[in-house]
This record gives structure tokens, sequence and C-alpha cells, in this order.
């Protein structure tokens, strides 16, 4: 008994009652207000369909991609203490991040990690559509959704090229140049080479978006310093966004879907 | 017998066995998905996995390390494809029998509350998916070749797992279709989706009965696709981008008669027996005539059928229309990829003085 | 009336919010397209387009491979006629392998053979590979100019600067 007079003795300091403003969750009032007082909790409804906390019914795939992006920013952000991205160091580095630096798998994480991300994100889309989550009134959310989808594979492409090995430049260099066929705004895609006035070309390797994607005409390093912003501030910033928007779509059309 | 699944895995005969089964998986999606399906498809499926890795070729393409979230994503898949039939197909029942789905029982609908039950489901999540995530990071080491070498490429140079579909595309399609065009209708069609589909019915459980169009044309692009085109990608494409079968070793000097021919050759040459004309719209005007027969003629032309009209009745024909355009954009990779197989067919329309192929 | 009362009437406060509005949209997209503009660098430092590729009398009849990894060009004689042959696939920007028992060219991305003349034969390739400039200097050196391509699909391959004759 003496435990349970120190857990309550702690439970009333001022210091406790400071941060937690209620009692322990095991009444009605104090369940609602854990939920609700609590600012990482209150993404939640404080009651909720029995259908939505079924696993049979969510899979827990978009909460698991949501945990996976955390756990990805914050490996992302380890591994960025020890990772130059420059053409010398950035494969040393890779190398290093294993070799020299204890717990040498945090690269393994945030590499498997990001393939895990990209699979729970498909399905969470095959599970939202399987169970027609994706009507009225959530059709808005479904949009955010595939956005966000796009913007995971994104994500992981870009990361791609970072441990500057040969299956990192081979891979970006068929990507971009599939950006330098796009229609009219990549000068090797359809309807480039008839943007010509007199001698003068609109649309070449030099000013097309291959050359805006990769600051160059090839992947080098000008193209792995853009990648590196890309992926560790710019898309990350869109996608944290975009989440916050999703998750509070999805409270605001009514929570997780149910027969109506 | 491994000569025998060497030669059926060629895309050429696999893509019409995938179709097949998807068909059939569809349409009888009640015996599909009930328990004692899986349980027979288990007892197949386990045997036949094992024996494929215990053959040293599949083997070695089998635990490239980027070749494990492959793995991983086809035993979810299976597996949810299975639960999802499974599920629809009890709710289906229980809706015929004027039940409604099992989701909107009274005692499912109930409110909980969120403290403990969603949370601790969401603790239990995480923690399983550390560790897991933990355990694959020590088994599996990063993948990680030689330094980048921008004069030298390896082969095959493959892109990552999840756009080998889109790389598959890419022996069919020039890169202006299957790396901008089609990825972009994709995105597209998704996020229209819910715009194009207005049935009312079937929002918020599993069902396939009530709502067939949207299941089947989703399913068919998700499984047949997308799915099954990584899987060709992954496992059968090997040096030179060329067919190999699962039990087949990389030999870098298979060589592969194959000429295409484009669709301007086969009229002019072939069929008028005459020189190709200078100008290139002339020489091309059969390919332009069909593509644009295609996207522009062929819709409305759905739209006077019976089963059109009566589409066009139920969602009126802005979507309609949206729905047919998209239909056609998607099932032109089929249609490019069986004229390829049965008449080594290039191009539809080759103008490459514009950059612009089909 | 009410709107008598006021000072601006109501046509006269819309036009002028929409003249707001429109600068507003101006200042918008001017300020977007200054933020795209800024992604194109004014100055890169990628490698020499022009380099001297020895003389005429270097090379035999074949493909020879000596400019491949530095340069990223072949050099190939061929029928009495001596060419630059880019060796960056047109199909996605690999780098074909030549492949001197088969006699070809082929991209290990997805498969597009060359002739040894450059034009495509296989795979997804949608037009032969690019031949660039090559000169003759006065004191009888190869100039190879990466700037200027000549395409056979447009019918370029028959100008002068686009060979030598050796």
């Amino acid at each position: 008994m003496a435990a349970k007079g120190l857990a309550d003795k702690v439970r009333e300091t001022q210091v406790w009652k400071s941060i937690f403003r209620h009692g322990p969750p095991d009444n009605a009032r104090n369940r609602a207000a854990v939920v609700a007082g609590n600012v990482f909790l209150h993404l939640h409804p404080i009651k909720l369909k029995k259908s939505g906390v079924q696993l049979g019914y969510t899979w827990c795939m978009g909460g698991l991609t949501f945990f996976i992006f955390l756990a990805l920013t914050v490996s992302g952000v380890l591994l960025m203490f020890y990772y130059r991205p420059t053409a010398e160091y950035a494969f040393n580095d890779i190398i290093a991040l294993r070799e020299h630096v204890p717990l040498g798998i945090m690269r393994e994480i945030h590499r498997w990690g990001a393939h895990a991300m990209v699979i729970t994100t498909w399905l969470h889309m095959f599970r939202v559509f399987m169970t027609g989550s994706y009507k009225p009134p959530r059709e808005f959310n479904w949009g955010v959704g595939v956005i966000l989808l796009v913007l995971t594979l994104l994500l992981s492409f870009t990361g791609y090229l970072l441990p500057w090995d040969q299956l990192a430049i081979w891979a970006i260099t068929v990507g971009a140049n599939m950006a330098k066929a796009t229609p009219f705004l990549g000068h090797g895609g359809p309807g480039a080479s008839l943007a010509q006035i007199g001698d003068f070309v609109l649309v070449s390797d030099k000013n097309d978006v291959r050359f805006q994607l990769l600051a160059g005409r090839f992947v080098g390093e000008p193209a792995l310093l853009r990648f590196y912003i890309l992926h560790c501030v710019f898309i990350p910033l869109v996608v944290g966004t975009l989440i916050a928007v999703h998750f509070w779509r999805v409270r605001k059309d009514g929570g997780i879907s149910a027969p109506l | 017998m491994r000569e025998l699944i060497n030669w059926i895995a060629d895309p050429i005969r696999s893509f019409p066995i995938v179709c097949v089964l998807f068909y059939l998986m569809m349409k009888y999606y009640r015996v599909v998905g009930s328990k004692k399906f899986l349980y027979v498809a288990l007892a197949v499926i386990i045997p036949t996995a094992v024996w494929f890795a215990a053959d040293p070729n599949f083997f070695t393409i089998l635990i490239l390390p980027d070749n494990i979230p492959i793995i991983i994503l086809l035993v979810l898949v299976g597996y949810l494809t299975w639960f999802s039939l499974h599920k629809a197909a009890i709710n289906d029942e229980r809706i015929e029998q004027g039940l409604g789905p099992v989701e909107g029982t009274p005692e499912n609908r109930e409110k909980v509350w969120c403290w403990p039950n969603l949370v601790y489901t969401e603790l239990f999540a995480i923690i399983a998916a550390t560790s897991f995530l933990i355990v694959w990071a020590i088994l599996f080491k990063a993948p990680l070749e030689e330094p980048a070498n921008p004069t030298w490429a390896p082969n095959p140079a493959k892109a990552p797992w999840y756009f080998l579909g889109l790389q598959e595309m890419l022996v069919y399609f020039d890169p202006w279709m299957a790396g901008v065009v089609l990825p972009g209708v994709v995105v597209v069609g998704l996020i229209a989706i819910p715009y194009i589909d207005t049935n009312p019915k079937g929002n918020g459980y599993y069902t396939i009965a009530e709502r067939p169009v949207a299941q089947w044309g989703f399913q068919f692009g998700w499984l047949v696709l997308w799915i099954y085109l990584i899987i060709v990608g992954t496992f059968l494409r090997g040096p030179n981008w060329t067919f190999y079968g699962p039990f087949e070793y990389w030999d870098y000097h298979k060589v592969v008669a194959e000429y295409n021919v484009n669709l301007s050759e086969f009229m002019w040459i072939k069929w008028l027996n005459t020189a190709m004309p200078e100008n290139m719209f002339v020489r091309e005007i059969l390919g332009i005539l069909l593509s644009l027969a295609y996207m522009i003629v062929l819709p409305p032309l759905t739209a006077a059928t019976k089963y059109g009209k009566m589409m066009i009745e139920k969602v009126g024909q802005m979507r309609y229309y949206i729905f047919v355009v998209l239909l056609l954009l998607m099932m032109s990779l089929p249609i490019k990829m069986v004229l390829r197989w049965l008449f080594s067919l290039k191009y539809i329309v080759a103008l490459p003085e514009l950059e612009l192929n089909l | 009336m009410s709107e008598a009362r006021q000072s601006l009437n109501r046509r006269e406060f819309f036009s002028y919010l929409t003249v707001a509005w429109v600068a507003f949209g101006a200042a918008c997209g001017g300020m977007l397209s200054l933020a795209f503009r800024y992604s194109y660098p004014n100055v890169n430092f990628e490698p020499e387009m022009e380099f001297i590729a020895g003389t005429p009398d270097m090379y035999e009849e074949g493909v020879d491979e000596r400019y491949k990894n530095g340069m990223g060009v072949w050099m190939v004689k061929l029928e009495g006629k001596l060419f630059a042959l880019s060796n960056i696939c047109t199909h996605l920007g690999c780098i074909p392998n030549w492949l001197p028992a088969e006699l070809k060219f082929k991209c290990p991305c997805h498969g597009s053979g060359y002739y040894m003349s450059g034009i495509n034969f296989e795979g997804p390739a949608p037009r032969p590979l690019e031949r660039y400039a090559i000169n003759l200097t006065p004191e009888g050196k190869i100039k190879v100019d990466k700037t200027k391509v000549y395409r056979w699909e447009k019918g370029q391959w028959d100008h002068p600067n686009s060979y030598l004759e050796v």
C-alpha cells in the first residue's frame, strides 16, 4: 500500500496538479477531460462510434502513417547531424553513419521507415476506398489525402538521391529525364521544338523543368543540394501543413466514417 | 515445371491470366471472401512460396534489400484484399436479408470513450510498429552500392520499387506519357473519384454489390495495373530491362529478338506497298485519326448505348464524360500492351520530329 | 437613400476595390514568379562542352571509347566518316554500353538498342543517338563541340559539321 500512497501523494502535489488538471481517467468526467485538455490527445473526439475503434474496420493504417512520419522526422533530424550534402562527402558520411556512430542503424530505420510509410499510405487509401469513406461529406479530405500520397512518394524520391551511390544517381537520372519529357515544359517533350522564335529556342535544356529540378543539365552536386533541401525542409513543411488540414477535416467531417 | 512457370510469367501470358483471375475474384467475391477459401489459398500459397524461394536464382532477387518492402507489401495487400472481400461478402449478405451492414448495427453505432478505447489501440499499434521497424533495421542493412559514377550506369538500373510500375509502363509508352501524362491522370483521377461517384450507397461500410462500377474500376487500376506491374518490374525484369522468368539466371548477354514497327510503317509499306510520304502528318495520318477517334469519338458513342444512357441519367453528362475519358486513358495502357504483344507495334503515332510519340 | 450620404457611392467603392484586388493579385503573382526565377541560377559549373579529341589518324574503323567516360562521347569511324556520337540514351538519359560482340549499343535502363551508326532499332528509344559538331582545327586536331547537336530524324546528319571525312 506504500506505493499507492506515494502515487496519491504525487498526484496531490502542486507540480502534478499544474500539469494535469484532472483526476485519473476512470470516470466519465475525467475521461472527457484527459482527451479534451491535452494538446496531443485533443486530435481525437471525446467519444466515437464503436465501429471507428475496431481494427477490423480501420486497419489503423492512417494513424500508423502519421506515426511513421513522426519517426522519420526524428531519425531524419538525427541523420542530419552527420550528413553533408556534397558530392565529396555525402557517400562517405553515409558509410560513417553505419561504421563510426553508435547505434549504427539510424539510417536503416530511416530508410525502411520510408518504405513502410509508402506502404501504409497506400493501404490507408485502399481501406478508405473499400469502405467508401471518400463519399460526401469527405470528398475534399480524400483530395487532400491524394496530395499527401503524392508528397509521400516525392519525399521518398528526393531522399533516394542523398546516399549518392549508383542506385541513387541513376534512379534520379531516370526520374529527372521524365521531367524533361513534360509536354511544352521540358525540352525533350512534345511541343517543345515548336516553341521557337526564329533561332531563339524558348524551351532548352537550360530553362526547362528538369533544369529547375536539378539546378543543372544532369544529376550533379547542385541537384544533391536541391534534393536535400526539398527532402529535409520544403516537402516536410508542406506535408506537415496538409496533415493538419487532413486531421482537422476528419474531425469536422464527422470523424471516422460509419454507415449513415 | 520451372520452365513452364518461366514461360507463363512473361507478361504476354501472365497479364491476361492476372486479368482473368481478377475477373473471377471480383465476380465470385463471396466465395473468395470466405474463410474456407483463405485456408485453402494459404495451404497452396505457403508451400509454393517456399518452393519459389528454394530456387537459387529467384532467391537472389528475393533478398535484394530493396525488394523486402515489396514482399511485405504483397503479403499485406494479399491479406487485406481478402479481408475486405470477406467483410464485403458478409455485409452484402446481410443487406440482402434486409439487416444492413455490420458497421450499422446498434451495437456498433454505440458511442464509446476515446480514452481508453482508442488511445490504447493506438499505443499498441505504435509499439508494434516501432518494434517491427527496429527488428527490420537490425536484420537488414539499408542498400548502398558503389559511389555515384555519372559515366557508368548499372545494369539493370531500376527506379525505387514504388515507381517500378511506372518504369514498366516505359516499355510501352514514351516518357512523356508514362512519366508525366499517365501519372498525372492517376492523381487527377483519384482526386476526381468522389465527385464522379455519386452513388450514395456504400458510405462507411464494406460492400461490393452496392457499388460495382466503383469497385471494379478502382480495383482493376490498383491491383492489376499498379501492383501487378510493380511485381513484373521487380521480379521479372533483369539486365537491359529484358524479361527474365522467376527461375531464370540473369544472363547479361541474353539476346532478345525484338523489332518493333510503327503503325505508319504498317500502313504505307506493308498494306499500301509504297514509300513513306515526306510530310510527317500525312505519314502518321492513320495513327492520328485513330488516337483522336479513341479520345473524342468514342465517349459520345458510348453515351448512346443503353448502358451509357443509364449512367448519364444517374450522374449527369459532365460526370459521365469525365469518367469515360479517365477510363479510356487508364485502358490505353493495357490496349497498348496487347498491341505490342500481338503486332510488335511500337508507336501508333510516331512523330520523333516533335518528340510526340504515342 | 443611405448610400447618398457616404462620400463613396457603391459603384465607385467597387471599382476602387477591384483596382486594389488586381494590384494585390499582381504583386503576389510578381513575387511568386521572382521566387520561381530564383530557382534558375545564372551561373553553373558544369563541365566544358568543347574538347580536343586527338588527331584523325588515332582512330581505327569502329567504336572508340576513350572519350566516353570523361566527355560522354563515342568517336565512331564508319564507312569513311568519323563522327562524335552522344552517349546519352534518347529514351531517359542513361548511358548505353557498347557491346563489341553484338555490334550494338545497349542501354541498361530500359533495353534500347542502337546500331554502330547511332540509329535505334530495338527497345523503347524514340529516336537515334545525337551526334555532336566535329571540326578540324588549323593544327590538324579534332575539335568536338557538344553545344551543337545534329539529329537524324531532322535530316541533320548530312550537315558538313556533323562528320569528318577520313
